[in-house]
């Protein structure tokens, strides 16, 4: 059976790590439970930086629609071998079809998506119910 | 996340400790070595223990003002997680990186020596 784990956080920048720290946990925690060996540092990195990447473009999203603070909800499902992450916000619909900016230009942002979807095997985004939501899993 | 700078020469040496992510990265930008005029930095991440694309943003401004100022930025000391984050954004063409910190500040020198 998947045991889940839900965070909700204030939609704040200062609760970044405390987003990126918790995923990390999650992941190791999910590592040992399925007695995983010789698992490289690169699996609990993974959802490090991807639920740091989400829960700041969350946050940065709502700060440029000038929405009020919202929470911001991360869920972990740890399932059989397989480690989802979702990042829900209700901030208002987004696109993923975000080109991978030019590096030659000094771009300063942009990368998110693109590093959530080169650490993870799965990604998928949605909207349901007013909500955003970006699922994010990875095979041990 | 704290930042130390050290002055060796004609080079700054700006040590980071901690988390360089959304939270931390206007912090960087505003510390006092990334903001003088033309003098070459040595970024040292060895203390650095996670960056994410908003820290790797940050970095990339700290180039781009220097580069405007006719000076360098260089990195060193990079772990394997902050390294990760360069390769997938291809983001290491923008500076020159060094393993160790004396080969950075040698490097530094022999730039700023040029110059």
């Amino acid at each position: 059976m998947n045991s889940v784990i839900t965070l909700t956080l204030p939609g704040e920048i200062v609760f970044t790590r405390f987003a990126s720290q918790t995923a990390l946990k999650a992941a190791e925690h999910f590592i040992s439970t399925c007695s995983g060996e010789n698992v490289s540092w690169e699996f609990p990195h993974a959802f490090e930086l991807a639920v740091s990447e989400a829960f700041t473009n969350a946050v940065r999203y709502s700060e440029r629609h000038s929405t009020p603070t919202q929470p911001v909800i991360i869920t972990f499902i740890l399932g059989q071998q397989r480690l989802t992450v979702t990042v829900r916000d209700t901030n208002p619909a987004f696109t993923t079809e975000t080109p991978l900016p030019d590096i030659d230009s000094f771009p300063e942002r942009g990368f998110g998506l693109h590093i959530i979807r080169s650490v993870m095997d799965m990604v998928s985004y949605r909207r349901k119910n007013g909500s955003n939501i970006i699922s994010m899993s990875k095979q041990l | 996340m704290t930042i130390t700078e050290t002055l060796n020469g004609s080079i700054t040496i700006v040590a980071i400790n901690g988390t360089l992510d959304a939270a931390s990265a206007p912090e960087l930008l505003m510390s006092p070595a990334i903001n003088s005029a033309s003098k070459t930095i040595v970024i040292d991440l060895e203390n650095a223990d996670f960056l994410d694309s908003s820290g790797l943003g940050a970095l990339v401004a700290t180039s781009r003002k220097k580069r405007q100022m006719n000076a360098l930025t260089i990195l060193c000391c990079m772990s394997p997680r902050i390294r990760r984050v360069f390769e997938i954004t291809n983001a290491y063409r923008l500076f020159p990186i060094f393993d160790e910190r004396d080969a950075a500040v040698e490097y530094a020198s022999n730039q700023t020596s040029r110059t």
